[in-house]
């Protein structure tokens, strides 16, 4: 373990202050500029100049100071100072600072006493400490409550040194004593910690004896009792049953700190349902007492911990977690609906789909800023519970379809793929869904939802009268025919002048985004104006939305317009015996699709129909005028039999995720098992989890390192220079969360001593040396290992450079060994990671940063070569195997990782094959800050070529 | 509730002030704090960030980051807290809210925060109280000050007056010869006296006007806590503490149906409190003897004292009309001493214990060791009459001291607990032990061999011990202190009853308790 640092301040390496500035001010009589200089001295030691001159400067002229800032500076820089050697003896000179330190713990002012016993606390040399014992001691009856406090600490951290045990031999018995006569809260605090750590027993004695009071103390007391119970009930679980009744007097405290620590720690010592309800009621009182935001996130990341484990009791709870949705934070609200989803049953499913249903209907009549988001998580949740307990969605189906002309897009999008599943799934519910879409229709305002819920009325219009209002809603919504004619060329113009502007300038404005299904293109035109503003079309009632919409020249809408006519005319045929009114409707029908290529072709559309939708549209007027069965069938089963495919792909999709995490909580060969029976009432298996809490703390200082493997580390060698070279020197790297270690290994070659040894390192990119470098002396044919940190920020390729300079007794002049660059890769930093499809989306869009590498390689094979890409580059593949199925001579995938720092990498593969066999395409990456952008992008360059 | 470090960062990441609380390497803390600028995500309503290992709970200052690092299981109700206080306290001490500002003020604001946080934990202080700490205004320093100056201030008049008297004595000195010196002398002895009488009394001065300062200060501040204290307290006694208790109850109820042992009333395990129970009899008579004994380490007594007391305690009020009666076991060189109060005709007359004035009762209560009635005294004694005598033999061979010790215990009595206390030169390890009779245990810390006998009685009237230890000069050894107590006395008292005085019918004596125990206060060998 490294020297543990205990402050930190920004230096200004713009003014370096000069020791010898330093000295004279620190011999002067000047309090303020002595002041000064020990602050700068102290700074100079933080940045890793030990100017050992300095010391005793300080001890002349420093020491005898009466000026309290200056003592308690001088207490910050003895904090700082090496008091040992290199072999872990205390220094001789440090004898000097124990009189003085005595001195102080003698001082008549009692802050100076305070701040010098709260020093002891950080020191961990027992040679030093020793002397002091005797005024510590004297320290703990000392008439101000500030000393005492302070004393106590100091007490328990010395008594906790190696050895410590042996300066205070009675230091228990005396703060026990110290303990029962204490009025400060603080002090008693502190003494009853003190006798936590050092004396169980005593502090659980001590407990025990003032059962009736505890319930009377200071919170943070009773925040220690907690912390003590938690512990002993671990080393004794035998001796739990008298703890529970003080836990459960201090679940009424008055401080909710207490009661939170309370509710915790019940969950620790019993899975018993009544400890677990009440920790549970606990939670939830709290969430709703608390206005803080950060406390209610906390509070359901508990009530989520308490879902997983205790699930049946968190069910009869849902209500309760359901009351948080009050909260106006949408986090708060995203995760409370998390929860509650999970702990959805057929018995509670009716309320908690009435009170979101009450939730929605409120966010129509708030004025909320994020009321758009807020409806759209909860329609999906209430799409979640359907899908769980198909026989509520009759309730919410209806509801949710107000929100079809939603303003907000999303949610509206939401609805209609809502909807859309539903009258799959629920056949029962088809015939009210379908007249209610019929019948909502005309309020559908957004390019992206009309599409969706045309194709419904396509699928699901079967019986005549369906059929019939669902020809006849399409067409009121056209408006009259023709879309353009010359009486309208003065005004349509009008509106094309008006559109253009906005419609240039979002081209200009346009960046290349992925689509769905993984293909990174460039948008057409059209629906990237379906995408931005004119997304929703406002007023204008009269000529009907799909017009407004066509009018702004969305041709896509055209052909699903002339697609789902098709359709309810193919069906119409079907269903209707008189032969003539399904001709007057199939020639209407032609009439529309015919004006709206007519409106594709003129000048009065914003931009010409695009080939896709054209194609579209006259296939679909070819198939009007000549109907075969064969199409018919295409047209009617075939495109239904898929959706229902789709949909039960996603089912067994979602059935195997749930396999798989159900999978993950089967035992390992090696874990405990519970027998329900004997162990599980009294909680036992919660306090081998209390282990885990134990570790919290190391594994935040660092202190948790795994053992690596030690072939793995020689896989890692460096030769840093050659064998023939006067030092020969190698590295092993090792790569840690935030730093790199380097253990250089020097061996002397030669026949002499050098001297003044010393490896300088020199680093490019966002690296930093920890340390300056040490001079050695280095006898002729021995070695030493040197050990250099290396401070990473951000993840980014790095490169170290060196050389190894030293001397030689004849020659005068230095010389110096130039290293082997040390390269750090990027691979060690980033860790494959998921994401959500629109999370990755908006990345893409906001980040910065992109590095386009075009694909040059000898794989042939789509498939092999992603794979290849996602070995290489460590990342996850978020593009579904299936929608990667197949061969078709494109491929087309997003990849995504995450840094340990937290950075976000996207990476968006788009391939083609050629005809002669070779991959072309780009691979492009976009991150928030250059450095991943430009070394992941030297990785790929680097790695697709040697193809191996 | 654990806080790892209390930091101010700036929006890039620059570290400008950070103070650990728990042991970390300088490296883990400037990673973490490298880290936390780029998890902090705009737009969020929360201020809290959990990562792997840590989390962050920050308030933004302007440009700046106020941070707390903490462990993942920590309380965040106390965290917030505490957040809160260092953020009222930070412009406090910064002039300015921004990087200058903050880097101007970074010391005082560690030693702020060192006040909030102490060894990662909370303190309950406010910024008031923050505040008049780091200020470290102390009245008691000033005091301590001014009675130094005003020491200073006497000193130099003594000086000065001093001078004055040399001055005069030489002129004295010049004028008259041989009888000059005599005045002098005793001019300079007064003038050492005024001097003395002088210090002594600047000094009493001094403390005796801090000791009034201090009372004067004290009731004040306490009186205050109490009142806050009780008025913070008091509420909870209110009816709702009563439905919770019943709420408690069902609680505890329903858990010990569901299989949770709970034991409810809960009584210390008394492991630890081993002190004097409470007397539960009417009478208790106490007979000690204490034995002050120097012998010299070639045999003879250097000094003998034996102190003797009978002590009465009695425990009811009603029952202090008594009188009791003792048997001396007539050992010639015991004289005894009666209280002032006790009727020593009747004591000399008929060992018989009473009050000089019959209609008063003896004096009753727990506390203390009860009432004196009798006191005696042995100065001088033979070695014969010695209960326990030690010889002790060192003597150097080679590279090595051979010490042995014996002792010899006289038939008189019965030792318990024997410790016999060897000084030791200051040794590294614990001296080699060749052979004991009992045992032996080394205190490195105080340098002492203690050579322990539980009970020497007629089976082991002589025993002995040796050791080994570096060579030294034979009289470290010495002096060679011994503990003992003993249940029979050189007096041979004893209570044989008590006669009451009131209540009519004599023929029913009292039952009383008695504690007879000769104990070795200072029992050296010299």
């Amino acid at each position: 373990m490294d020297k543990s640092s205990t402050l930190l301040v920004h230096y200004d390496k713009g003014t370096p202050a000069v020791a010898k500035e330093i000295k004279e001010a620190l011999e002067g009589n000047d309090v303020e500029a002595k002041v000064d200089a020990m602050k700068k001295a102290v700074m100079l030691l933080l940045n890793g100049e030990t100017i050992p001159q300095l010391f005793i400067t300080i001890i002349r002229y420093v020491l005898p100071s009466e000026d309290h800032t200056i003592q308690k500076l001088l207490l910050l820089y003895l904090e700082l100072i090496e008091k040992t050697d290199s072999r872990g003896k205390v220094l001789p000179e440090m004898i000097l600072i124990c009189q003085n330190l005595r001195n102080n713990l003698m001082h008549p002012n009692e802050y100076i006493r305070g701040v010098t016993l709260r020093f002891l606390c950080r020191l961990k040399e027992t040679e030093i400490v020793e002397p002091l014992t005797p005024s510590v001691l004297q320290n703990l009856e000392h008439r101000h409550p500030f000393v005492r406090r302070n004393a106590i600490l100091a007490v328990m951290s010395i008594y906790k040194l190696p050895h410590g045990e042996q300066l205070f031999v009675d230091a228990p018995e005396m703060i026990e004593k110290a303990l029962s006569t204490e009025q400060d809260p603080s002090a008693k605090r502190n003494a009853f910690l003190m006798l936590f750590t050092c004396a169980e027993e005593r502090a659980v004695n001590y407990l025990l004896s003032n059962v009736d009071k505890v319930s009377d103390w200071n919170e943070s007391l009773q925040m220690v009792v907690l912390e003590l119970i938690r512990s002993v009930c671990k080393t004794k679980p035998s001796e739990k049953g008298k703890y529970i009744k003080i836990i459960i007097s201090l679940l009424s405290a008055t401080s909710s700190a207490v009661i939170y620590e309370c509710a915790g720690t019940l969950v620790s010592l019993s899975s018993a349902p009544t400890a677990i309800r009440a920790a549970a009621n606990t939670y939830c009182q709290l969430l709703l007492s608390q206005s803080d935001n950060n406390v209610k996130l906390i509070l359901l990341d508990r009530l989520s911990e308490l879902k997983s484990s205790h699930r049946d009791i968190m069910v009869e709870l849902i209500i309760d977690v359901l009351r948080v949705l009050s909260s106006p934070n949408l986090d708060i609200r995203r995760k409370t609906l998390d929860i509650a989803l999970d702990l959805i049953t057929h018995h509670n499913i009716n309320e908690v789909v009435q009170v979101l249903k009450k939730e929605v209907v409120k966010t129509q009549s708030g004025e909320l800023e994020k009321n758009g988001e807020y409806r759209q998580m909860l329609i999906q949740a209430i799409h979640a519970c359907a899908v769980k307990f198909p026989e509520v969605a009759s309730t919410v189906v209806h509801l949710l379809m107000d929100f079809l002309g939603d303003s907000n897009v999303a949610s509206a999008l939401d609805v209609i793929s809502f909807v859309r599943e539903i009258i799959e799934t629920n056949p029962k519910l088809r015939v009210s869904i379908i007249t209610r879409l019929l019948d909502t229709f005309y309020q559908i305002r957004a390019g992206k939802v009309c599409p969706c819920a045309l194709w419904i009325i396509g699928e699901y219009c079967l019986s005549l009268s369906e059929v019939e209002s669902g020809i006849s809603t399409i067409k009121q919504c056209l408006g009259d025919l023709p879309f353009y004619s010359v009486s309208e060329e003065s005004e349509p113009t009008e509106t094309s002048k008006k559109i253009q502007p906005t419609s240039s300038a979002m081209v200009s404005s346009r960046k290349p985004v992925i689509l769905a299904d993984g293909t990174y293109a460039t948008q057409s035109a059209a629906s990237e104006t379906t995408f931005s503003t004119p997304a929703v079309v406002q007023g204008a009632l009269t000529s009907g939305n799909l017009r407004a919409l066509l009018l702004t020249g969305d041709f896509f809408l055209g052909s699903v317009v002339a697609c789902t006519l098709t359709k309810l005319v193919l069906r119409l045929e079907e269903v209707q015996s008189s032969k003539t009114e399904v001709n007057k409707t199939v020639t209407q029908a032609l009439l529309i699709m015919v004006s709206m290529l007519q409106l594709g072709q003129s000048p009065a559309s914003p931009h010409p129909i695009d080939n896709d939708s054209y194609e579209r549209i006259v296939l679909c007027i070819k198939l009007l005028c000549h109907r075969k069965d064969e199409m018919k069938k295409i047209w009617l089963e075939s495109c239904r039999q898929s959706f229902v495919k789709m949909i039960s792909e996603k089912q067994l999709r979602e059935m195997e995720e749930l396999k798989a995490k159900t999978q993950t909580t089967h035992a390992q060969p090696d874990d405990l098992i519970d027998f329900f029976h004997l162990k599980s009432r009294k909680g036992m298996s919660q306090l081998e989890l209390e282990d885990q809490v134990q570790d919290d703390l190391k594994r935040a200082t660092g202190e948790f390192t795994k053992d690596e493997n030690d072939a793995n580390k020689l896989n890692r060698i460096l030769q840093l220079t050659g064998f023939s070279d006067p030092v020969y020197a190698e590295a092993y790297v090792t790569v840690h969360h935030y730093d790199i270690a380097l253990e250089v290994t020097v061996i002397n070659r030669t026949k002499e001593t050098l001297q003044n040894l010393c490896l300088e390192l020199a680093t490019m990119g966002d690296l930093k040396l920890v340390e300056r470098p040490q001079n050695y002396s280095l006898a002729p044919a021995t070695s030493m290992q040197i050990k250099a940190n290396i401070k990473v920020s951000s993840t980014e390729t790095g490169v170290i450079f060196g050389n190894i300079v030293y001397e030689t007794s004849n020659v005068m002049e230095r010389n110096v060994v130039v290293l082997n660059d040390i390269h750090i890769d990027i691979m060690d930093y980033i860790s494959p990671a998921v994401c959500s499809d629109v999370a990755f989306r908006t990345m893409w869009a906001e980040f910065e940063w992109e590095n386009k590498v075009a694909v040059n390689t000898k794989i042939e094979n789509e498939r092999e070569f992603l794979d290849h890409i996602i070995k290489s580059t460590n990342m996850k593949c978020l593009t579904g195997p299936s929608e990667l199925d197949g061969e078709c001579g494109f491929l087309a995938a997003n990849l995504y990782a995450k840094s340990v720092f937290g950075e976000d990498a996207l990476v968006n593969v788009s391939i083609e094959k050629q005809t002669d066999g070779a991959l072309s395409g780009y691979i492009r990456i976009r991150s928030k800050t250059q450095g991943i952008a430009l070394s992941l992008g030297d990785k790929i360059t680097l790695k697709q070529k040697g193809s191996n | 509730m654990v806080v790892l470090a209390a930091s101010i960062v700036g929006k890039s990441g620059k570290v400008l002030v950070s103070r650990q609380y728990v042991d970390m390497s300088r490296i883990r803390i400037e990673g973490l704090l490298a880290a936390f600028p780029k998890l902090v995500g705009m737009g969020k309503q929360h201020t809290y960030i959990e990562t792997e290992n840590v989390r962050y709970v920050y308030q933004p200052i302007e440009v700046l980051f106020l941070l707390l690092v903490t462990t993942k299981q920590s309380n965040i109700l106390e965290d917030l807290d505490t957040l809160r206080m260092l953020s009222k306290l930070v412009p406090e001490y910064s002039m300015s809210l921004d990087e200058e500002g903050i880097n101007r003020a970074a010391f005082e604001l560690i030693f702020a925060f060192d006040e909030v946080i102490s060894l990662g934990h909370k303190e309950s202080v406010t910024v008031a109280q923050v505040k008049q700490y780091c200020e470290m205004e102390s009245h008691e320093e000033k005091l301590h000050k001014l009675v130094m100056q005003s020491k200073i201030n006497d000193t130099k008049d003594v000086m000065k007056r001093k001078a004055n008297e040399i001055d005069k004595s030489k002129i004295d000195k010049t004028r008259g010869g041989d009888k000059g010196g005599l005045s002098s002398m005793s001019s300079l002895g007064s003038g050492f006296n005024d001097s003395s009488i002088s210090h002594g009394r600047g000094s009493s001065f001094g403390s005796g006007s801090m000791l009034g300062m201090i009372s004067d200060v004290e009731p004040i501040s306490t009186k205050a806590k109490d009142r806050s204290r009780s008025s913070v307290t008091a509420p909870p006694k209110s009816s709702g503490m009563k439905l919770g208790k019943s709420g408690k109850n069902q609680l505890m109820e329903s858990l010990k149906a569901e299989g949770e042992d709970i034991i409810e009333d809960v009584k210390p395990s008394s492991q630890t409190r081993t002190a004097v129970a409470p007397p539960t009899d009417p009478f208790t008579l106490t007979v000690e003897e204490k034995l002050n004994v120097a012998l010299r380490r070639d045999g003879g007594i250097s000094s003998f004292d034996m102190q003797g007391t009978l002590s009465l305690q009695i425990l009811n009020q009603d029952d202090g009309f008594v009188q009791v009666q003792i048997e001396t076991g007539g050992n010639p060189e015991i004289l005894f001493k009666t209280h002032p109060n006790i009727n020593r005709e009747l004591f000399n007359s008929e060992s018989i214990l009473g009050l000089k004035r019959p209609d008063q009762p003896f004096p009753t209560g727990q506390g203390g060791d009860g009432v004196g009635l009798l006191r005696w005294r042995m100065q001088r004694a033979d070695e014969s009459m010695v209960p326990l005598t030690i010889n002790c033999w060192p003597s150097v061979s080679g590279n090595e001291t051979y010490v042995s010790i014996e002792y010899e215990a006289s038939s008189m009595f019965d030792l318990t607990n024997v410790i016999i206390s060897v000084p030791l030169p200051a040794l590294r390890e614990a001296p080699m032990v060749k052979q004991c009779d009992g045992d032996w245990r080394y205190d490195s810390r105080n340098s002492v061999l203690e050579w322990s006998i539980l009970l020497i009685d007629n089976s082991n009237r002589s025993g002995s011990m040796e050791f080994v230890v570096p060579p030294v000069d034979s009289s470290v050894f010495f002096p060679i202190s011994v503990q003992f107590a003993a249940t029979n006395t050189y007096s041979g008292l004893k209570v044989t009853g008590m006669i009451p005085l009131r209540g009519g019918g004599g023929g029913v004596t009292p039952r009383f308790v008695q504690r007879t125990q000769l104990v070795a206060q200072n029992y050296e060998v010299v």
